[in-house]
């Protein structure tokens, strides 16, 4: 099977290409990226041959498409793949407007070709574990659940709103939310969120949503980009989830050394599975398997639509209902 | 030195009333509850009087200065102006009261009848807290953005069940994470809007879970999570700011750790603790003496009481009716 990658914007593209490197099978064949200098030096990385011209890379031999490009490219990107038969794997969040993400939808189904949304969590070992004790009812009825995906001001494109669509809460919200909406397979029908800027002055880098969901349940998540340079790590993903029968609590990326170097600082360093891998590999499996995605285009417009509705709730001080379900 | 009659010899009551027979320069005068299975142990224990009824206790003492009331919430203002009415400085275990009028009438009537009233929030006498206030005191993490604390354990069993009365305790955004809140205000002053979920007309029994956001006057934001789904105590904290965060985990931060081998049965439990000379209850109790002593302002007042109980009710509101409270300044120092 033969892949391309488009744009190197999101840094998400270095892991997925080495994934793709690691697959038996499976080849990288090119990339393109629409800053030369980017696209160049990543072609070079991985060996592979460098387009300035996306559609020239679509008009390749090739099988299917990662677009990891800025959010507000994505639209493009997916359509143009889709157009071109090529199956698409789009790096979160799907889109920034709803009527953008309806169109990739049904640009890919009418194409039929496979739209893939990138929500790798799905793919972290402990969520997966996490998911397993629910379905096997050990918690009795879920009752709450409480989300954690902060990070670290990733700066570039990102607080760029032209670019990115918005700041923590279009970046940080959508994993956690897909991760509740797939453990309980449940929507969400209410959003209220407090969003902020308190480390830059450019974008939102702050944000707390409260959501109801259609089985009752209530969760909070925190999506900021509130960890600092000095702490230990880049960010977390964690959930705890409350039961009649139990609790879990998930920390993603628990699985650590802690490191105190007098060169580079304290720092914790990761060494459980790689969901980035998993990610990958069952996106190819997909194709190969011809079956419908297991994270669908519409799970990445779902998650961003939580995002649009906790801006909208931010600004107007009061909750959000959800229009369109299921 | 200060006589001190102890009303309710509940959990809170036993911690106030060892605390007090620890006191060198304080008179544990006597013990009341209407339990004598329990108020006379305790009394007994503590070499101190036990009386069945408030009435009874002061009638007979011949000396009494303070009254410190650790009974059920519904009944604290019942008894705060019973101590008042004798001109006894009174202590109140928080929450104040049930409702902001009451909270309101216990503090006007206390300065009418010129008794001192000093409310129980502790966490601002625990070291962790405390420590932390410090160090965004000294700017060491910056203007801080986001906070975010956790509270609770296993649903609390008291006398009568009354934690389980809704209309009674407050349930735990009332009785618990009103810690937290007052906390959060000691450090980044008052709050403007709050808005909070819980399980609050989900009807699952003796399961209490809430999570509230709240936002305050200096743009901060909140989160508050109370508990009474989980197995264990534990508390949270942390505060991230525009140049460093604080973290704190109680279920981490232990500085002991005992497992004592069981002869049968295999393996033993481990028990974690971290261990303090004097307890935050002790501490707390001893600063509220040296303000009847010294006739000075303690660092939690009545007023900052009467503030946490408006923001922990503006949440139930906000849970009942599903919307953001806005919080209003209501109390005018008189």
């Amino acid at each position: 099977m033969k892949l391309g990658i488009i744009s190197f914007a999101h840094m998400h593209a270095y892991s997925y290409a080495r994934a793709l490197q690691d697959l038996d099978g499976v080849e990288l064949c090119g990339i393109s990226d629409e800053n030369e200098a980017r696209g160049r030096e990543a072609a070079a990385k991985f060996g592979v041959t460098y387009f300035a011209d996306y559609n020239a890379l679509l008009s390749e031999d090739i099988d299917a498409v990662i677009v990891t490009s800025e959010n507000v490219n994505h639209h493009k990107h997916v359509l143009a793949a889709a157009k071109a038969g090529k199956h698409v794997l789009c790096e979160k969040p799907l889109g920034t407007t709803l009527e953008e993400m309806k169109e990739m939808v049904n640009v890919c189904r009418e194409n039929g070709v496979k739209l893939q949304t990138a929500f790798p969590v799905r793919f972290n070992t402990s969520i997966q574990q996490g998911k397993k004790i629910i379905e096997e009812g050990k918690l009795g009825r879920i009752i709450a659940m409480k989300g954690t995906n902060r990070g670290t001001n990733p700066g570039g494109w990102f607080v760029i709103k032209s670019l990115s669509g918005g700041g923590a809460v279009m970046d940080h919200t959508v994993h956690v939310v897909d991760i509740m909406r797939w453990f309980m397979n449940a929507e969400v029908t209410e959003v209220y969120a407090e969003a902020g800027q308190f480390f830059s002055d450019q974008i939102d880098d702050c944000g707390l949503l409260t959501m109801e969901f259609d089985n009752g349940v209530f969760a909070t998540l925190d999506c900021s980009w509130s960890r600092n340079k000095a702490y230990p790590t880049w960010g977390d993903v964690t959930l705890e989830v409350i039961g009649t029968e139990g609790t879990i609590f998930i920390d993603a990326f628990g699985q650590k050394l802690n490191v105190y170097s007098d060169s580079s600082g304290a720092n914790w360093h990761y060494w459980g599975d790689d969901m980035d891998a998993g990610l990958v590999k069952d996106f190819i499996e997909c194709i190969k398997e011809d079956r419908e995605p297991s994270i669908t285009g519409e799970d990445g417009l779902k998650a961003v639509e939580v995002a649009l509705a906790a801006y909208k709730a931010a600004e107007q001080k009061s909750p959000v209902k959800l229009t369109i379900l299921k | 030195m200060q006589h001190v009659l102890v009303i309710g010899a509940g959990t809170m009551g036993t911690v106030h009333a060892s605390s007090y027979a620890k006191m060198e320069n304080v008179e544990l005068a006597g013990i009341v509850d209407i339990r004598k299975q329990i108020g006379g142990p305790l009394a007994a224990k503590l070499n101190t009087n036990y009386f069945t009824s408030f009435e009874e206790a002061v009638t007979q003492l011949p000396r009494i200065d303070v009254i410190d009331v650790c009974l059920p919430t519904y009944l604290h203002k019942k008894y705060v102006l019973k101590a008042a009415d004798l001109g006894k400085h009174v202590i109140c275990e928080k929450p104040l009261a049930r409702t902001k009028e009451d909270a309101k009438e216990m503090i006007s009537y206390c300065k009418e009848k010129g008794v001192k009233l000093f409310v129980g929030h502790v966490l601002r006498f625990f070291p962790e807290y405390v420590k932390a206030k410090e160090i965004i005191d000294k700017n060491e993490i910056g203007k801080p953005a986001m906070a975010r604390t956790t509270r609770g354990g296993i649903f609390p069993t008291a006398w009568n069940d009354w934690y389980a009365d809704y209309k009674n305790s407050g349930g735990l955004v009332l009785d618990m994470i009103i810690h937290d809140i007052d906390f959060l205000r000691w450090c980044f002053g008052d709050v403007k809007r709050v808005y909070a979920k819980s399980v609050l007309g989900r009807s699952f029994n003796r399961i209490d879970y809430a999570l509230l956001t709240l936002r305050f006057e200096n743009g901060m934001i909140a989160h508050v999570e109370g508990t009474w789904a989980h197995e264990g105590f534990s508390t949270y904290l942390e505060i991230a700011g525009d140049n460093g965060i604080i973290e704190f985990d109680s279920k981490k931060e232990k500085s002991i750790y005992a497992q004592i081998r069981q002869k049968e049965n295999g393996g033993g439990v481990a028990v974690p603790s971290s261990p303090l000379k004097e307890n935050p209850y002790y501490q707390e109790l001893a600063h509220f003496m040296e303000c009847i002593e010294n006739d000075c302002e303690p660092i939690v007042s009545a007023e900052d009481a009467f503030k946490a109980v408006e923001i922990s009710l503006a949440a139930l509101e906000s849970i009942e009716t599903g919307k953001v409270v806005e919080i209003k300044p209501s109390l005018t120092h008189a």
